[in-house]
């Protein structure tokens, strides 16, 4: 955020939130990503909620913050609260629930409609080590998030599958965004845009629409 | 007769009711029990010394300031315009000085002092403010001294903004938090352009940081809840929810933290001191600090009781749970003044955004919670709503709050018993004490009386020590010395 304005050596943060019902294996795919343990007992860090990664995409340095969210359905009316701002959304459901992947469906509902198309959707199938279980059909899902302009990932916490690849394509179409609105809104300006923004973190007014969606 | 002495029990020394400094007037204990003129005088003395103090700090400040900027202002046609600035700014700060310490009571001040005394003249509290935002204002200076020429500049930059904020009083809240954030946006951006930041984001923050504190602790009086809005009633509102839903227990929000860990309950005390506190900060970024400790204390509850890292499945249902037990203060004003005041880098990106959104989503979740967000049935919500029942009532005696407590109060009293054994100890020692003196005294005096001393004068005389030792003759006779002839 600091690092704005000149070009060159310009950081781009990026905030991605994390979607999806508790129990698909949202934490899991995070501590992969950022500690590379799985349900290990040496994982050093104290949580697994708000976690930050540092890249280098093609020269451009990239710091993407993973705000995970609570994913139990009485706590689906708050999304708008975690989710303004957000550079990019993932998606988790479990290839085993179907339910899960409901679940997804009515987030990016949401999210199209109050984010627009400012966001980078991945929609991720976990748990592809458990694909005899699998109740979600691959054609169905990519189908589904091609129809909604999201990109469709496999992976699999557990065995280390499709982790890298995901976030990867997320934070090179987030770059893309973030050009492309640098172009639009002429150098600068794009940030005070994102400041402005920024500053309205309650406000009512998408909370209700939220609560009108769900209800 | 009962008249009289129903008198007496509430009379009072005419002494007593004169003024303090006996001038003969009567006295008032409003008045600390002088007269209206003497307290006057006295009120006057006290006045002036404070103002005198306030003044010599002012100056005392000016002066290292001063100091500080002498060296780094190498051309000499800077130094009338540094010298009118001065003179400027030293009028303001006596006027302000004064004017703050004529205002009865600063509205976040009186909030503070709620349930003491407000009507008492209250120059102590706002002398405090203004001392506080004398320090907060020598710390920045001393911050900017190692930055020279860009440190003058921004010093100048901020002054100049807190002037024009405070001509702007009328603009409404929303107004103000958008002039303050272009500041903050106009300062990255110069700061961005100069040398001595360019390319050290690090850098800038912490100079945004220090900015931030500077201007928040002199602003923080009149944007802080201000009247215009409607902040206060939505505190209220906040307050009397959490208030009504004392009732919910952490089963029913599946809070996974055990309490009965004392480990974890000193955690959770922990984190619920830290969300209360944040209403003593007056610094956006500190209130924040606030939010962020707590949560850190949650994470280590978490983990300490699941053994495994916090998701945010776990965790906004604890942060809940420790909203509702504390009950923080203002909880509403707090969440408005650093949504409208705080640096956005922070607030949107940062660590301390993320456990910031998550407390903004707590009490979203309190204000609209339901029987359906708690798993009960409607009616048992309803019921525990309107206080006809408790659900805490079955398990009241498993609680760990109220085990703890009887733990403490038997506690408290065996202590008691032991203390008062100790009293009786204490005492009949001394009785013992006493007994044992007089009784030595006595023997003593017994003795005495028995065998009185008595001192026989000496009758004979020291010469005739051998006379009447009769065996005297028996003795040989004393050696005498024999002259041996050579």
């Amino acid at each position: 955020m600091a690092t704005g304005g000149a070009g060159g050596g310009k950081t781009y943060p990026f905030k991605v939130v994390l979607l999806g019902e508790g129990c698909v294996g949202k934490t899991s795919l995070v501590l992969r990503y950022c500690e590379n343990k799985f349900n290990d007992k040496h994982i050093t860090t104290l949580q697994a909620s708000f976690l930050t990664k540092k890249l280098n995409i093609g020269g451009k340095r990239v710091n993407i913050a993973i705000w995970d969210t609570a994913g139990q359905e009485r706590f689906h009316a708050l999304g708008p609260i975690y989710y303004r701002d957000s550079n990019g959304a993932i998606l988790v459901y479990d290839i085993t629930d179907e339910d899960s992947f409901q679940k997804v469906k009515n987030w990016v509902k949401e999210l199209r409609k109050m984010l627009g198309n400012d966001i980078s959707l991945c929609i991720v199938g976990n748990k592809v080590d458990l694909e005899k279980d699998r109740h979600v059909s691959v054609e169905e899902a990519e189908l589904y998030s091609e129809s909604v302009g999201a990109k469709h990932f496999h992976t699999s916490a557990k065995l280390n599958k499709g982790i890298e690849e995901l976030f990867l394509d997320l934070c090179k179409r987030m770059i893309e965004t973030a050009q492309a609105d640098e172009r639009a809104k002429g150098n600068g300006n794009s940030q005070s845009g994102g400041t402005r923004r920024g500053v309205q973190i309650v406000d009512d007014e998408p909370q209700q629409s939220s609560g009108g969606c769900c209800s | 007769m009962s008249l009289k002495s129903e008198r007496r029990g509430i009379h009072v020394d005419q002494s007593e009711l004169l003024c303090k400094k006996g001038c003969g007037y009567y006295g008032n204990p409003a008045w600390q029990g002088f007269c209206s003129k003497c307290w006057r005088e006295e009120y006057s003395k006290a006045r002036q010394q404070q103002i005198q103090g306030d003044r010599e700090f002012a100056e005392r400040l000016q002066r290292e300031e001063e100091a500080a900027y002498a060296s780094s202002q190498g051309a000499p046609s800077l130094t009338f315009s540094k010298f009118e600035e001065k003179k400027t700014n030293e009028t303001k700060r006596k006027v302000q000085t004064v004017k703050k310490f004529f205002s009865p009571s600063s509205r976040g001040a009186q909030k503070k002092g709620e349930g003491q005394e407000v009507k008492a003249p209250s120059p102590s509290i706002s002398r405090q403010a203004s001392l506080e935002t004398d320090r907060v204002s020598k710390d920045f200076i001393d911050f900017l001294k190692p930055f020279r020429r860009a440190g003058h500049e921004i010093l100048k930059q901020c002054r100049a903004f807190i002037e024009s904020m405070n001509n702007k009083k009328e603009m409404n809240i929303e107004e103000q938090s958008e002039y303050v954030q272009d500041f903050y946006q106009n300062i990255v951006d110069r700061l961005q352009t100069q040398s001595t930041f360019k390319g050290s984001s690090e850098r800038i923050e912490n100079v945004m940081d220090q900015i931030e504190k500077y201007i928040m602790t002199r602003l923080y009086k009149h944007v802080f809840c201000p009247e215009t809005t409607d902040d206060e009633k939505k505190d209220l509102a906040i307050q009397k929810r959490i208030r009504a839903l004392h009732w919910v227990t952490p089963e029913m929000l599946c809070v996974p933290v055990n309490e009965d860990i004392p480990e974890v309950n000193d955690l959770v005390v922990k984190a619920i001191t830290d969300v209360i506190e944040v209403d003593s900060k007056r610094v956006p970024r500190e209130k924040l600090g606030c939010v962020t400790q707590c949560s850190k204390h949650i994470f280590n509850a978490i983990k300490i009781t699941k053994n495994e890292p916090a998701s945010a499945d776990d965790f906004l249902p604890t942060l809940i749970y420790i909203v509702l037990k504390a009950n923080p203060p203002r909880l509403q004003s707090n969440i408005q003044y650093i949504t409208r005041f705080c640096n956005p880098s922070r607030l949107m990106t940062g660590e301390d955004g993320y456990y910031f959104t998550n407390l903004c989503c707590a009490v979203a979740f309190i204000e609209k919670l339901d029987a359906q967000s708690l798993n009960l049935t409607e009616e048992d919500f309803d019921r525990y709503m309107s206080g006809q029942s408790s659900p805490k009532k079955q398990d009241s005696d498993t609680s760990p709050g109220f085990s703890q407590m009887y733990k403490n109060l038997s506690l408290i009293s065996q202590l008691n018993e032991k203390q008062e054994q100790i009293m009786s100890g204490t005492k009949k020692l001394e009785k013992d004490l006493i007994d044992w003196s007089e009784g030595v005294s006595k023997d003593v005096q017994d003795i005495i009386e028995k065998y009185p001393l008595d001192i026989k004068p000496r009758s004979q005389p020291v010469a005739a020590i051998d006379s009447d030792n009769v065996e005297n003759d028996k003795l040989p006779p004393p050696i005498e010395p024999q002259v041996f002839a050579s």
